[in-house]
């Protein structure tokens, strides 16, 4: 999936009773997959982002040149937002049909 | 653009690829023939049978004119293909095409047209794809000085007598009751063989004529494609009816960069609508079968579209996604006995709304009965939809905006009748979800409902 994806799934893990179940990334499971850079699209999602989250995964997955947090104007920023389409759309990780247990 | 019942007639100059993206309806037919109906109620078999001869015979003219359109779009589609295999060979193109060229641009417009002085309003303008070959645009100069001249002759051309054809027929209503369709297609048949002097060909007919007699109308038409505008390219195996599917996402207002969800998502259809036509958008699936998700990944990949639509195997009444995370949930509901009406249904509509932004829509299919029973469970309640008015396919308004001016041609489409009264509904049902509107849809042999809604702010 889509670190959009997992970011999502996972913000809704912390601090939220009981739907929590894990969702560990492994480093050895990440494939990269071009998509086309759609500005305006990213900039759309970056308001959606779980900052925490995105970082930690990051960091799990030993991916580099990640913006630690949305900047000034981030809209208008290529570099940032291709940084982001980059870690956002294109980072895979996992199978491609998530298989999510609920715990609890 | 008049629409009764099923069917939505329309004029259009638009060329064939842009009424290939016509969405929302099942089929298109070039009309040749509109009409009061038939009246069966007192008068003799023999008598009805006359009148139908009459459709045939009463006109000619409007069935010649209406096949020559017919040939031209079938001729111009297969041009396309032509030009965009470079293929330079003006040269067979019939006699019968007037032709206007600028030169000086590279697109080349073709331009037909027809004059028709029938009730049918038989006229129609097309216009070609670009043509970037520099050489291939010199070559049809050429050929288009030779035929410049040429005057369009919508009557009788020699090549007619060969057609060969079927009729199909269908009716329904009294008509029905009094007649079979073998019958009125061997009617109408007969009387085509006589005054045209066509084949009649079951198996493999050049033309297929379509009619449809019923307590409304009567209509004669020509389907425009050989298969039906339904059935898409891009899906490789449909759950719910494509039509219906692009209907609910094009209900549901969808934006750039909105987070769409289905969370019952089957075999991914109405993803897959909603993809094709609204881009840019963050589309997750989710539903708890292995064998759908594998059908829905299959779809996406034949589609093109793994990129933009994500699938989960996750539960709709437990939904990993963070409360007000989604901007617009679209779902088919499943019908049948499995999904127990009541305690079922309220958790997946709670679930629904938890993830759901505020101001979010949710648009969902619902059998007949799950409508009634939402209805019932509403405290302000929906006042029973009594009388259809007329058919409001907001699917179809958006599609006929292409061309400027309109012209004939004949569509028949999912009929969809408001019956939605959104102003009356002050009551919420589910917490913040408040009715918006809802549409009544056939699906064949039943019926269901498009139910919108929206989440408003809650009290709490």
């Amino acid at each position: 999936m889509k670190l959009l994806t997992h970011n999502l799934l996972s913000s809704h893990v912390r601090g939220v009773g009981p739907r929590g179940f894990p969702l560990r990334l492994q480093a050895t499971e990440v494939r990269i997959n071009p998509v086309e850079f759609n500005p305006d699209f990213v900039a759309r999602m970056i308001p959606k982002v779980e900052w925490a989250a995105l970082l930690e995964a990051a960091d799990t997955l030993h991916l580099v040149e990640v913006p630690k947090g949305p900047i000034e104007g981030y809209e208008h920023d290529e570099k940032f937002l291709r940084q982001m389409h980059h870690v956002l759309l294109e980072v895979r990780t996992g199978p491609s049909l998530a298989s999510l247990a609920t715990a609890g | 653009v008049e629409y009764i019942s099923g069917k939505v007639f329309f004029t259009t100059c638009s060329d064939l690829n842009m009424l290939k993206k016509l969405k929302s309806a099942e089929r298109l037919f070039l009309l040749i023939k509109k009409q009061f109906p038939l009246n069966v109620s007192s008068v003799s078999k023999g008598k009805i049978f006359n009148e139908m001869q009459r459709l045939v015979n009463d006109d000619p003219e409007s069935w010649l004119s209406a096949i020559s359109i017919w040939k031209n779009l079938l001729e111009l589609d297969a041009k396309e293909d032509k030009l965009s295999q470079r293929d330079a060979n003006p040269l067979k193109r019939k006699v019968e095409e007037n032709d206007i060229i600028n030169p000086k641009k590279l697109k080349t417009k073709q331009m037909q047209e027809l004059q028709e002085s029938r009730e049918c309003q038989l006229e129609k303008q097309m216009e070609e794809a670009t043509v970037e070959q520099g050489d291939f645009l010199t070559n049809r100069e050429k050929s288009q000085e030779a035929f410049q001249n040429d005057v369009v002759k919508a009557v009788a051309a020699p090549n007619q007598k060969d057609l060969t054809f079927r009729v199909s027929c269908r009716c329904s209503g009294s008509m029905a009751k009094t007649f079979t369709a073998q019958e009125v297609g061997r009617v109408i048949g007969i009387a085509l063989k006589k005054q045209f002097g066509w084949k009649a060909d079951l198996r493999n007919p050049n033309l297929e004529i379509f009619i449809h007699l019923n307590d409304i109308y009567s209509v004669v038409g020509i389907p425009v494609f050989r298969v039906p505008l339904a059935s898409r390219a891009y899906i490789k195996t449909a759950g719910l009816r494509s039509t219906i599917a692009w209907a609910m996402a094009s209900l549901a207002e969808i934006k750039a960069g909105a987070l769409v969800l289905d969370p019952m998502c089957g075999l991914g259809t109405i993803l897959l609508e909603a993809a094709k036509e609204w881009p840019d958008v963050y589309y997750v699936g989710a539903d708890v079968s292995d064998s759908q998700l594998l059908g829905a990944c299959d779809n996406l990949k034949a589609a093109g579209l793994q990129d933009k639509i994500e699938l989960l195997k996750v539960s709709v009444i437990e939904l990993p996604l963070p409360s007000e995370s989604v901007d617009i949930i679209i779902s088919d509901i499943p019908f049948g006995k499995k999904f127990k009406l009541g305690k079922d249904i309220k958790n997946i509509l709670q679930e629904m709304e938890r993830v759901l932004h505020v101001g979010g829509t949710i648009v969902l299919l619902l059998s007949e009965d799950h409508h009634r029973r939402l209805q019932d469970c509403e405290p302000g309640g929906i006042p029973r939809n009594s009388k259809g008015s007329h058919t409001d396919e907001p699917g179809i308004e958006k599609c006929l905006n292409p061309g400027g001016k309109t012209d004939l041609s004949d569509t028949v489409s999912s009929s969809a009748e408001t019956g939605g009264q959104g102003d009356l509904d002050k009551m919420p049902p589910f917490g913040s979800l408040v009715p918006v509107d809802h549409y009544r849809v056939s699906l064949g042999r039943t019926g269901a409902f498009i139910c919108r809604y929206r989440k408003s702010p809650s009290s709490g």
